[in-house]
């Protein structure tokens, strides 16, 4: 369904005991969840783990189906937290999985009641923990919320075992301790390649297959007082002691011994590789992790066990704690519990790595060393610690001898022949134009579609969620006196713009205009499939619009544009931010994301024009003497495949546009051209492969003429 | 049992280059011959034509069993990295800049094709990023640097850059990975196996030779000198003949394009203006004039437009280009004069009331005709080429007459600066690069042309007094550059200028150099 497919890796899916499954880790996690017999598997798209949506997909038909389990793709992270709620009154193992901080945010309601009501089916929530380099959101961990739900949070260290077995653990911790359990992958970590040594997967008791039949009730399981007081108590009494216990009983943290016992350290399980790593070119671990200096690794970082923390320490001089982001917890609680404890042991954590930032391998060593350098260590001298670092990270004081400009930034945007990006092309000739309409607030929103507050368009001041584009107009558009514009893409629509979009924006009766970027996907996290898309993630038909969806709440002004028609869009726009019309005016631009056009029609043309039939292949180009090099072109298109070439005329200084051959022909480059009135250096070219004898015979006829004429003036 | 080593393998790119698949190439060749191997990469929105990295690490003891798998890192480690391969030029310097490769230790094989990033695309002028910059880099920063354009190799065996980096991975023996290996590999991923094998082969190819030759990385070499001009008109071939030798080339460029563009006479012209400069005997001067003199009266106007739209190699070249040299091709011009443009073409005398009514009327955005050329088809290609016929008309056109108006205040800026002071000459003569465009934003250019051409000889006059016109010289060179940079600088550009003219008034010359 996604963008990747994994027709071919789910067939591993169905490996049995002994069997070894080569793939990513989402792929290992997925295996897990069906090791572990779960009846339901859920979630909302998001990266990194946008993938296990696709691979679930994928899985649908030759796994899952057969297995009884039900899969969804949920309506957004709230609903997938929801679905965990066939586990709070019956015996069901499900999984659901999100990006995380946003979509733990949203889930948040249904995840708290969840919690609350505790479950006696093992819960696992999937979490893509999207912190650090490659994220695409805010940057917050989802620590926190672990902690106020009493969420247990578990956090392996990175390989394929090691994701499948603490998948295993997560359910027996959740069912020992009646909670759901998080299970946070890092970014790096969904997409690692490896191996997976496979167990029989295991045919869930209720499935639907074989169905519950009898409902469940229970007043204590009810969110409501006095039984909600009950919960909370349960909660710190029984639950997380039980998950303490289970954690302790099944050696979900590892405590690795080590000759520097005056010293150790405590690390998160995931960043044990970045860790062992930094350990290793200091030449303090071997390549397979083995280290004189006594680890503690959690596995599991929320409940934290007391005693095994204390029972770490005890003899102990000094201590560093690698720990991800701010707030420190896990360094406090040790500090806490060392002082009541009356240890005589300095603890170190922020004070020498980073307080905030993923911990890449640069942020780590920096840490280790300095705290390396005052630990007494007895196996390495000091000062040849302190050589090994340096020979690691002197030649980056030359870098600005040979790259004295910084080098030019490269972010990402949107795709050659994208048919979002046009819709701010013409929201950027507008501004430009007539400014007097189109110079106005423009609330962005999330997805692909916040590329536009990037360069060349800088269209869009503020971006606060999913979905959320029209909801954040709400102020600002009585105050500005002017008509304010939202984007939300179908994506966002569906969502959460419906709800807290468009119906608060009938409601409270704002009077703006809403563009709804429709390119039949959620293009962003890989064309996962939307309410609007004509199927579901499972391939079921499913026939809802978004127009319908638009006049049932009532929307008095609507109108769908041709993306790529730029002076279309352009006079739609222009009507809807000065029609007499009161109230919302909704634009629905439209037309498929090109990345997942490409994917179907690329390989079809090849066999087409392989059989030898007549193959039309648009494209666009520049003529290089009639280009000025002024580059006006590329301020208004962005697209990636408009590019620069040297100019042809030697006396002009400047490069030139250009339109390379990744060129899919979609004409945003001509259209532009046109609707702000550029330049004529724009043409279409109709390549025709395989011509009909036709087509050959009246080219050569026209090519005649042409010559002629051509000669005549030369 | 051995204690191996890990040889790690960062990979950036360009999202959508196809570094997904080179990742999964890599690993599966280790895996071919028995290596303990793991790779990784960023997903989601982030690839989006985005910088982007993909990491492979590989464990070279090859009997250590599953049992004793190696720690495997997700990250590279800065400075203990031992490949960097990178599918394009600028991502080589990115990876320096955050401390990857370390001249200790990396192995760097690098395609030196470009892809520029928006912000080098965005300026009005020339905004790449320094080539030579980046090649001192690759050498500085690379233990053994294997830098050749992967690209064109590519193109030219009808396959993809990632297959060609691929083999040239394979040549630098920089991971112990058989070639057999990764053509294995290739064989196995199932997608254009026989496209990609010739990538592979022609990568590996290029490593051998690279390595035969005395430096592994040549940079490309510098485009061809432009071909010299040809001068269809023998008495002005003899008067260039007669030229002093430095001067020669350009104004032989410059009355070829004259005589392309208009006639005999209209080269004569060009001669006459530049004359007194040429008797000056100042050869840069004269040149830099020469060479922008025939860019300003060679304006593209309808006429200028239609001629080169309709000339008989165009087809021919967009044929090559778009790689239909067995195909046939179907060409749509994308054409829309404005009113100015429209009128520009026709007698000064019939059109000037009009064109003043116009520019009232519509002070911004005239009104402009929006059309779609088949200009493959007889009768596409008529209608432009109806057009060509026009040019007798141009020495009477309104567009004529505005075009060298401005030409002789330019001119005339150049000659009075001449006289104060050469440099500041050489900077109002360069001035002119500034004039480009088509409508609206050659109407914007020439504005800030002209502002430059004013204010420099204004701050000029207020400088000459002292005798020297260090103000006036950068203030003239400092506005070309920031108009240059984009509409967004071009405001500051026209504050600077006044500024500076105002604290030369107020003879703070200190102030205004300050400023500037």
């Amino acid at each position: 369904m996604g963008e990747l497919s994994y027709a071919e890796d789910v067939k591993q899916l169905a490996f049995g005991e002994g069997e070894v499954l080569r793939g990513e880790g989402i792929l290992a996690i997925t295996k897990a969840l069906l090791q572990s017999g779960v009846s339901y598997v859920g979630g909302y798209p998001g990266a990194p783990v946008s993938y296990l949506i696709d691979v679930l997909a994928d899985a649908n038909e030759p796994v899952l189906k057969p297995l009884g389990v039900y899969f969804e793709q949920s309506g957004s992270e709230a609903a997938a937290a929801a679905l965990l709620g066939a586990s709070i009154n019956y015996p069901v193992r499900g999984a659901v999985t999100w990006k995380s901080v946003v979509g733990t945010n949203v889930a948040s309601d249904a995840l708290s009641h969840v919690a609350s009501a505790g479950v006696i089916g093992g819960s696992v929530i999937v979490i893509g923990e999207d912190y650090g380099e490659g994220s695409s959101i805010l940057q917050e961990r989802t620590h926190s919320a672990a902690l106020k739900s009493s969420v247990p949070l578990l956090d392996p260290r990175n390989s394929l075992d090691s994701f499948a077995r603490f998948v295993e653990a997560g359910f027996g911790l959740s069912e020992a301790c009646n909670e759901p359990v998080f299970f946070s992958i890092r970014i790096r970590a969904c997409h690692m390649r490896g191996t997976l040594h496979c167990k029989d997967n295991v045919r869930p008791k209720v499935s639907m297959l074989s169905p519950l039949g009898a409902p469940s009730f229970s007043l204590e399981r009810i969110n409501l007082p006095p039984f909600t007081y009950a919960m909370e108590a349960q909660k710190f009494e029984q639950r997380l002691p039980a998950a303490r216990r289970y954690i302790v009983e099944h050696g979900l943290n590892e405590h690795h011994r080590g000759e520097e016992d005056h010293l150790g350290i405590v690390l998160q399980g995931g960043l044990w590789n970045t860790t062992l790593r930094c350990l290793h070119v200091l030449g303090l671990a071997d390549t397979r992790g083995r280290t004189p200096l006594p680890l503690l690794v959690l596995n599991a970082i929320h409940p934290l066990v007391p005693e095994q923390l204390v029972a770490f320490m005890r003899g102990k001089r000094r201590i560093l704690v690698v720990e991800e982001g701010m707030p420190n917890y896990i360094e406090r609680e040790l500090g806490a519990l060392a002082h009541e404890a009356r240890l005589d042991v300095e603890i170190s954590g922020k004070d020498v790595l980073a307080p905030n930032g993923e911990y890449v391998p640069q942020l780590v060593l920096r840490g280790l060393s300095r705290f390396l350098a005052t630990a007494g260590v007895r196996s390495v001298p000091a000062a040849t610690l302190e050589e090994r670092y340096r020979a690691l990270t002197a030649h980056q004081a030359r870098v600005r001898e040979v790259l004295p400009v910084p080098v030019a930034k490269r972010p990402p945007s949107f795709c050659t022949g994208c048919p979002e990006r046009p819709v701010f092309s013409a929201m950027k000739i507008l501004r430009e134009r007539e400014p007097a309409v189109g110079d106005t607030h423009v609330s962005a929103d999330i997805g692909c579609s916040t590329f536009s507050t990037q360069a060349p368009f800088n269209v869009g001041s503020s971006v606060l969620g999913y979905g959320m584009g029209l909801a954040s107009s709400s102020a600002v558009a009585p105050l500005f006196g002017k008509r304010v514009v939202s984007f939300m893409g179908d994506g966002g629509f569906w969502h959460n713009g419906l709800t807290n979009g468009v119906a608060n924006a009938m409601y409270n009766k704002q009077d703006s205009v809403l563009v709804i970027l429709d390119n039949f996907y959620a293009a962003a996290t890989g064309q996962h499939h939307l309410p609007s898309t004509g199927t579901n993630a499972r391939r079921e038909p499913v026939r809802m619009t978004i127009p319908e969806a638009l006049r049932g709440l009532g929307v008095p002004w609507v109108r769908t544009v041709n993306s790529y028609r730029i002076a279309e869009v352009v006079a739609t726009l222009r009507e809807a931010l000065t029609t007499r019309v009161p109230g919302l005016k909704v634009v629905i631009a439209r037309n498929e994301c090109m990345l997942e056009r490409q994917r179907r029609e690329r390989p079809r043309l090849r066999q087409l024009e392989a059989a030898g039939a007549q193959v039309v292949r648009p494209r666009f180009g520049v003529d290089p003497d009639v280009c000025t090099g002024d580059h006006s072109c590329i301020r208004l298109s962005g697209c990636p495949s408009l590019t620069l070439r040297p100019s042809p005329d030697p006396f002009r200084a400047d490069p030139i546009a250009h339109v390379d051959d990744t060129c899919v022909g979609c004409g945003v480059c001509g259209e532009v051209a046109h609707a702000a009135v550029l330049c004529p250096s724009f043409y279409e070219v109709r390549v025709v492969s395989n011509p009909s004898r036709w087509t050959r015979f009246a080219g050569r006829l026209r090519r005649a003429v042409i010559r002629r004429l051509a000669a005549v003036t030369a | 049992m051995s204690e191996g080593r890990l040889l790690s393998v960062l990979i950036p790119a360009v999202g959508g280059q196809g570094g997904g698949v080179l990742l999964d190439w890599i690993v599966d060749a280790a895996l071919v011959d028995g290596y303990p191997v793991h790779g990784t990469s960023i997903p989601g929105v982030a690839q989006r034509t985005g910088s982007t990295s993909y990491y492979v690490e590989l464990f070279t003891a090859r009997e250590a069993g599953e049992e004793a798998a190696p720690t495997f890192s997700l990250y590279p480690v800065p400075g203990a990295l031992d490949v960097l391969l990178a599918a394009e030029f600028l991502e080589v310097g990115r990876s320096i800049e955050l401390g990857f490769p370390s001249p200790a230790r990396t192995t760097i094989v690098a395609s030196t094709h470009r892809l520029y990033s928006i912000h080098e695309k965005i300026p009005t002028g020339n905004g790449i990023y320094p080539i030579a910059d980046l090649q001192a880099a690759a050498r500085a920063f690379a233990r053994t640097l294997y830098a050749f354009d992967a690209l064109a190799l590519a193109r030219e065996h009808g396959t993809e850059a990632n297959a060609v980096l691929l083999g040239a991975l394979a040549g630098s023996g920089a991971l112990p990975v058989r070639p057999e290996a990764f053509r294995a590999a290739i064989e196995r991923k199932g997608v254009q196996v026989e496209a990609n094998l010739r990538g592979f082969d022609a990568g590996l190819a290029v490593t051998a030779r690279l390595r035969e030759g005395a430096g592994a990385g040549t940079p490309a070499p510098p485009p061809a000198a432009a071909p010299a001009a040809v001068i269809t008109d023998d008495a002005l071939a003899r008067t260039v003949a007669e030229l002093p030798e430095a001067l020669r080339p350009t104004l032989g460029q410059g009355v070829a394009r004259l005589l392309d563009y208009q006639d005999p006479a209209y080269a004569r012209r060009y001669l006459e203006r530049l004359r007194p400069f040429a008797a000056g005997g100042d050869t840069e001067l004269t040149a830099t004039l020469a060479r922008w003199l025939a860019v300003l009266m060679t304006y593209e106007d309808a006429v200028r437009v239609a001629q080169l739209k309709t000339r008989a190699g165009r087809f021919e070249r967009i044929r090559r280009e778009t790689g239909a040299e067995r195909g046939e091709i179907v060409v749509t011009d994308y054409l829309k004069p404005d009113l100015d443009e429209i009128l520009g073409v026709l007698p000064d005398r019939l059109v000037a009331p009009l064109a003043r009514w116009a520019e009232r009327r519509w002070p911004h955005a005239r009104p402009a005709l929006a059309q779609h050329v088949r200009t493959t088809t007889v009768s596409g290609y008529l209608r432009v080429w109806l057009l060509t016929l026009l040019k007798p008309l141009r020495p009477i056109s309104l567009r004529a007459r505005l075009e060298h108006a401005r030409i002789d205040r330019w001119l005339a800026a150049v000659e009075r600066c001449a006289r104060w002071d050469r440099a500041l000459a050489l900077e109002v003569a360069r001035a002119a690069q500034l004039v480009k465009g088509y409508g609206d934003v050659r109407r914007r250019m020439a504005a800030h042309f002209e502002r430059l051409l004013a204010g420099v000889t204004r701050a000029a006059e207020l400088e000459a007094p002292g005798g020297s016109f260090e103000a006036a010289r950068s203030l003239a060179a400092r506005y070309r550059v920031l108009v240059l940079q984009g509409p967004d600088a071009e405001p500051r550009a026209v504050a600077l200028a006044e500024h500076v003219l105002a604290r030369l008034a107020a003879a703070d010359r200190t102030g205004a150099l300050a400023l500037l």
